[in-house]
């Protein structure tokens, strides 16, 4: 991409689109207002949005699309409808129709059956359909919560285990696989259960905490005040707290619930969404939502709280603009109204007007919100939506900050953090591949279902020497992905989208990765590969023993898969669209990229100062060096040319000679070409070709040089035989010695079997004879 | 040559050292105006003058025959005079005694090398002396200016109390070449970056930067030359080894060889003989009555610089104002401001163009004070990992060889450690140096005749005591040897240099 073209852009890109808001919802709405439908059901587990009409339900899947495909339906029959959810392999509808009744729907025979509960005694909360392992569905109910595993013969379920507790009421978020179970006079007390493919994890009961109004009113906790969120491949649960206006955060480990602190909130009414890892609060009375990164957990604001806005689709701006304002005065009521219904992660839904809007991230207002230009990359840099832009954003301020002739020590942190980054990809992209290979040879021998699933987060640093610990392991990819081989009927393709588009690695490789964890942290080895899953809940005891609470083991899963389940339903489609991007293209951005986009670039309009540019340079190679990163010698080459324009020979000389520069034929050449204007600098190459051992190159350049004696010598002593004779002989011709030409013609003759035969020999002997 | 010098000379140190110009002093009667500087200051002006006139005779008659390169030495039965062409009319001559006894064998081109360096030392700190003559014609400032520099640059060669200038067991050192450290590329990085975020804490472009440490050099942003320059007055003056020495020698100097009180005697002597003599108008402004109305620096004055609370040396204290000294690139023909940090081992030297600077000293204050901000853990990292991996005094050392390697291109030279010169026997030496002046014969020759030509050549002899002596110059490269534990055969003398050139030079002496 051009220098120019890109820098017209940044100017749009960083002023951002005219408005002050971080966040928008793009125009149009992905619309579902069917007549007739009663209501709208959100299914998060297959990305659908569900519409029960009188004796039919209309689902549409939720893509990454900006447009809605027209919607199937399904023949459900009649009766109310208090929740609908489909089966993950989206064989069976569930509809809860009452307290006491769940119906189940066949929709391949359209055969139906009822699971209903003891009606005196306790009453349906919900269910949820899970991928675990033992178990197909999970019925919550007040009295605890039953496993049930279906029978596809009988067209019924099989009570698989039962948990007895007592329970208020529930949330659940199939990104997470986590059911929360509250219990207790003010709700407060929780049980948790992951049901997740790797299997079922309970987590220790816990008490969340809540400030009292007065001391004989005591608020209770409601279902809406509990939010479970995944971010960077951890859970997390926000409790909002309405007497203490103020959210309590906790993280969830495999053994433990720990409070990670609270973030304040400004308006009794508050939702909680998840973009891209950030996490977004809506202070829903206040109109206006505030954005957290809580990747080092940090619960500070990155932003300031700004009104979440609407915007046009059209790409001129201005028209843009126009558009805006027209919506917004039309849609103005609207923002934050009372029908919105938050979906996890990134949806709202109008249900009285049937829209649902997706929430976006503005990363250039967010970008340009801030002068913390490190903070910002760093920030970027966690960014998994549009890897091309953010890349693209990146490479822009980098480029800005230069121009603006930031000082160096702002510019070191931000190269910093540009080169960690891709660093730490490379480093994954190793592991990927191993990976990648491991899980092929799974596939070929068809052990797919004997694999118990880690899942990579692959994307975070810190977190992955502990993925083989992992327990989350949502989803059994490897079974996922020949169901959808068996649908694209295409298996090189899903092979490929499910190695590149989701990090996941299942196999060998994790499982001797967790010896060597465990050899390391508790100093034994224990189990042995084929059991993964069981060797690391081992391991987990032992290590949390020794370490207590550290991220070792925390629950999680991978970032980017989260992406995938959200919308696994319609997963095939999203791989298409995504497969290109993060098979080319990765937010971290390469030292050729750096050198292409940047250096290569910004050359020219830094024209002034090339001691800037030269320093900006070093910083880059001291970070890519301590990150073990190669460079490509055009770099090299850019500071030669810097060097050798502004007569900084001495300089460069120490370069050379320090191996600053590394040597390389390139690097050796360009020294060479340079050199024409100081022969210290042509010698510094040719020093490098002869290190290099190009032996070749450096005979010519000797003969170059005039000095054919030199070079004979040298061929000579390397036995050089490549480069012609007539280049020695033509050389001491022109010297116009004739004892030389005459000592290297006898050379010739002597050394280089038939050389007298050839024509060369006669040539200069003739010439050798006029001399004489 | 009247015999009259010589005999009064031997009273002397052994030395005489003198500057002329020798566009000076035309008319008869004023011959002693061409005379700039004379060593020892208190020659009778006869003395001085036989001197200033043979050599000029010399030169005149020399340059008929070699209009470009007159006379370059004299030998003597009892003296040697080496002539060195300073400036276009500016010649600097040294005379040395030869003495009975074996010690004084020396190298013609290491004696010039030493008025080369006194010149471009000079020239560093107070420009060129045709532009302090052009400035001051009656040649006062130029005098004084020469005067005390010359003589605080002597009191380096003091040997008790006399002054003993290189002899022949100094043929393992190159004068005027720069020391370098050798770094892993990692490290070659940090420093360089370290440099950058000093030059960017100057808030001038055009600042320099000089890294020392202890005393080798680990980068420069000066051409060779100057580099050359602000590294020799570095290791005799500002390194940690420079500053601790100066204050041992302190009581020694105090109690007489006028190193402390040049000047005082500069203006006795000057002022007392001259006016007697040679009463001139022009002569009202002697060196001395100069010196207390303008302020002349002394940058080589011993126990000039001492390292301040803040890190930084500091040299002049007048009216308790600091005054940074200024230092003149040959490169630029700039003047800057010279600013030396030093944290332990490793010493910064910060040169600021004057011309950037208009608030001059409080600038240099608010750079000094943004350079601590930015650089000092930088700084102090640096000089860590520096330390960590510093192999000590004898790093350099190969065993088996005692070597000099010099690279004239860039005026860089490497040698054994002088700990471990000082066990070659002494017939070696003599042999060396033998074999040394003959190289730099043959080089001279060979520019002569192709100025523009790399010339490699290798000269290898037996020494008396069966050493192997070698010099071999390739492309611009120089590498002296003595093999003195070394076997009977010129192959074995070969296959070392061969094997120690792959080693350590990088196949630099391996061509063919």
């Amino acid at each position: 991409m051009s220098g120019k073209a890109s820098s017209d852009q940044s100017q749009v890109a960083l002023n951002g689109s005219g408005a002050l808001s971080h966040v928008y919802i793009q125009h149009p709405p992905l619309r579902c207002n069917v007549p007739g439908i009663q209501g709208l059901y959100y299914d998060d587990g297959n990305k659908l949005l569900l519409a029960p009409s009188s004796d039919q339900v209309l689902s549409w899947k939720v893509g990454t699309s900006t447009q809605l495909d027209p919607p199937s339906s399904d023949f459900v029959g009649e009766g109310p409808v208090l929740s609908i959810r489909y089966s993950l392999d989206g064989k069976l509808i569930g509809i809860q129709r009452s307290n006491h009744e769940i119906q189940f729907k066949n929709r391949e025979t359209g055969g139906t059956f009822s699971q209903r509960c003891k009606p005196d005694s306790e009453s349906i909360l919900g269910f949820i359909w899970t991928d675990c392992p033992s178990c197909d569905v999970i019925l919550i109910k007040t009295s605890g919560i039953d496993l049930l595993s279906y029978e596809p013969d009988l067209n019924t379920f099989r009570l698989a285990e039962t948990k007895r507790l007592s329970v208020s009421w529930y949330v659940y978020t199939h990104e997470s696989r986590m059911v929360l179970l509250a219990s207790g006079m003010q709700c407060t007390i929780f049980s948790g259960f992951q049901f997740s493919s790797a299997g079922i994890v309970r987590l220790p009961k816990f008490e969340m905490a809540m400030v009292k109004a007065e001391a004989n009113h005591k608020p209770v906790l409601t279902a809406e005040d509990i939010h479970i969120v995944t971010i960077y491949g951890r859970i997390y649960c926000l409790q909002c707290d309405r007497v203490g206006m103020r959210l309590n955060v906790y993280r969830f480990y495999r053994d433990a619930v720990v409070q990670q602190g609270t973030i304040p909130i400004y308006s009794t009414r508050v939702a909680v969404s998840v973009i891209d890892n950030v996490l977004l609060v809506h202070q829903v009375d206040a109109k206006v939502v505030i954005l957290y990164d809580i990747f080092l957990d940090c619960l500070s604001p990155i932003s300031a709280p700004l009104p979440l806005l609407l915007r046009g689709t059209s790409v001129n701006n201005r028209q843009a603009l126009q558009v805006e304002d027209n919506l917004t005065s039309a849609y103005n009521a609207m923002i934050y109204g009372d029908n919105w219904i938050f979906l996890v992660p990134d949806l709202i839904c109008d249900s009285d007007n049937g829209l649902l809007w997706r929430i976006f991230l503005d990363l250039e207002a967010i970008a340009a919100s801030s002068s913390d230009v490190p903070s910002v990359l760093e920030f970027l840099q966690r960014r998994r939506s549009d890897p091309s832009k953010i890349k693209m954003l990146c490479l822009t301020i980098i480029r800005a900050i230069m121009l603006e002739r930031r000082p160096i020590s702002i510019i070191t942190k931000a190269i910093d953090v540009l080169v960690i980054s891709y660093a730490h990809l490379v480093k994954m992209d190793n592991v990927i591949h191993g990976a990648d290979r491991n899980s092929k040879r799974n596939q070929n021998s068809g052990s797919q279902s004997t694999t118990t699933s880690i899942v990579a987060s692959a994307e975070f640093s810190g977190e992955t020497m502990n993925r083989g610990k992992s327990i989350t392991g949502v989803e059994n990819e490897s079974q996922r992905s020949t169901i959808r081989n068996l649908e694209d009927a295409n298996v090189n393709y899903a092979e490929k989208s499910n190695s590149k588009a989701s990090f996941n690695s299942l196999s060998d490789l994790d499982g001797d990765r967790n010896h060597d964890v465990m050899r390391s942290n508790s100093g034994e080895l224990v189990g042995n590969s084929s059991s993964t899953d069981l060797l690391s809940s081992d391991a987990m005891k032992d290590i949390n023993r020794s370490t207590s609470l550290q991220d070792s083991s925390y629950l999680k899963q991978p970032s980017v898969q989260s992406e995938g389940l959200a919308c696994s339903s319609s997963r095939s489609d999203a791989c298409v669209s995504n497969q290109q991007e993060t098979q080319f293209t990765n937010v971290a951005i390469s030292p050729d990229e750096m050198y292409d986009s940047i250096f290569a670039s910004v050359e020219e309009e830094l024209g002034g100062d090339p001691a800037y540019l030269i320093a900006v340079i070093i910083e880059f190679l001291r970070c890519s060096t301590k990150e073990k990163l190669r460079v490509h010698p055009n770099i090299y080459k850019l500071i030669i040319q810097i060097l050798v324009r502004t007569s900084s020979y001495s300089e460069l000389a120490l370069f050379v000679t320090n191996k600053i520069l590394e040597p390389s034929k390139e690097v050796a050449l360009q020294l060479l070409e340079q050199g024409h204007q100081n022969s210290q600098i042509r010698k510094l190459g040719m020093d490098m070709l002869r290190h290099l051992s190009l032996h070749h190159d450096f005979v010519t350049v000797l003969l170059q040089d005039g000095y054919y004696l030199e070079a004979l010598r040298y061929a000579r002593k390397q036995k050089v035989i490549t480069v012609h004779p007539s280049l020695f002989l033509e050389a001491a011709v022109a010297a116009n010695n004739s004892q030389h030409l005459a000592a290297v013609l006898r050379f010739f003759s002597d050394f280089t079997p038939s050389f007298k035969i050839t024509s060369d020999y006669n040539r200069y002997h003739m010439i050798l004879s006029e001399m004489s | 040559m009247p015999m009259g010098l010589a005999s009064r000379m031997a009273a002397n140190d052994g030395i005489q050292f003198c500057v002329f110009d020798s566009r000076r002093g035309q008319q008869e009667g004023q011959e002693i105006d061409k005379i700039l500087f004379f060593f020892p200051p208190d020659s009778p002006f006869s003395a001085q003058l036989s001197v200033v006139g043979l050599s000029g005779g010399i030169i005149t008659f020399t340059r008929l025959f070699s209009p470009d390169a007159a006379c370059e030495v004299i030998e003597e039965e009892r003296h040697s005079h080496v002539f060195y062409q300073a400036e276009p009319d500016i010649w600097m001559i040294l005379i040395v005694e030869k003495n009975r006894d074996t010690e004084s064998v020396w190298r013609c081109d290491a004696l010039r090398d030493i008025l080369k360096e006194v010149h471009s030392l000079f020239t560093m700190f107070n420009g060129p002396l045709q532009t302090l003559l052009d400035k001051q014609p009656s040649g006062e400032l130029a005098r004084s200016c020469l005067y005390t520099f010359i003589t605080d640059y002597l009191t380096d060669f003091h040997v008790g109390k006399k002054i003993q200038m290189p002899s022949f067991r100094d043929c393992l050192k190159e004068r005027r070449t720069v020391q370098m450290l050798t770094v892993s590329r990692e490290m070659a990085i940090e420093v360089q970056s370290l440099a950058n975020v000093i030059r960017s804490s100057s808030g001038s472009i055009a600042c320099k930067s000089l890294i020392l440490f202890q005393d080798l050099l680990v980068a420069t942003m000066l051409s060779p030359g100057d580099t050359a320059n602000m590294f020799a007055y570095a290791v005799l003056r500002l390194t940690p080894h420079a500053l601790s020495s100066n204050t041992r020698s302190w009581s020694y100097l105090r109690r007489g060889v006028s190193a402390s009180n040049v000047t005082e005697s500069a203006t006795l002597l000057n002022a007392g003989s001259r006016t007697e003599e040679y009463p001139h108008g022009s002569r009202d402004t002697s060196p001395g009555r100069h010196s207390q109305r303008n302020y002349i620096p002394r940058p080589l004055q011993r126990d000039k610089w001492s390292k301040g609370k803040d890190g930084f040396l500091v040299s002049d204290v007048r009216d308790e104002v600091h005054i940074t000294p200024i230092v003149w690139l040959q490169e630029t023909e700039e003047h800057m401001y010279l600013c030396v940090y030093q944290h332990r081992n490793l010493t910064i030297i910060l040169l600021i163009p004057v011309s950037s600077l208009i608030d001059g000293e409080q600038g240099i204050a608010l750079v000094k004070k943004q350079l601590l901000e930015n650089a000092s853990e930088k700084i102090a990292y640096v000089e860590e990992k520096i330390s960590k991996g510093w192999g000590g005094e004898n790093a350099y050392h190969v065993s088996g060889y005692r070597y000099l390697l010099v690279d004239s291109d860039r005026s860089i030279s490497r040698a054994s450690p002088p700990g471990k010169v000082t066990t070659l026997a002494k017939d070696s030496f003599l042999a060396l140096n033998k074999l040394r002046e003959e190289v730099d014969l043959e080089k001279a020759r060979a520019s002569r005749e192709k100025p523009d030509h790399e010339h490699n050549f290798e000269m290898c002899i037996r020494a008396k005591n069966n050493a192997w002596i070698i010099a071999k110059i390739a492309q611009g490269r120089e590498l002296y040897m003595v093999l003195e534990k070394a076997n009977e055969t010129l192959l074995y003398a070969s296959e070392a240099v061969e094997k120690f050139s792959n080693r350590y030079c990088d196949g630099a002496f391996s061509l063919d």
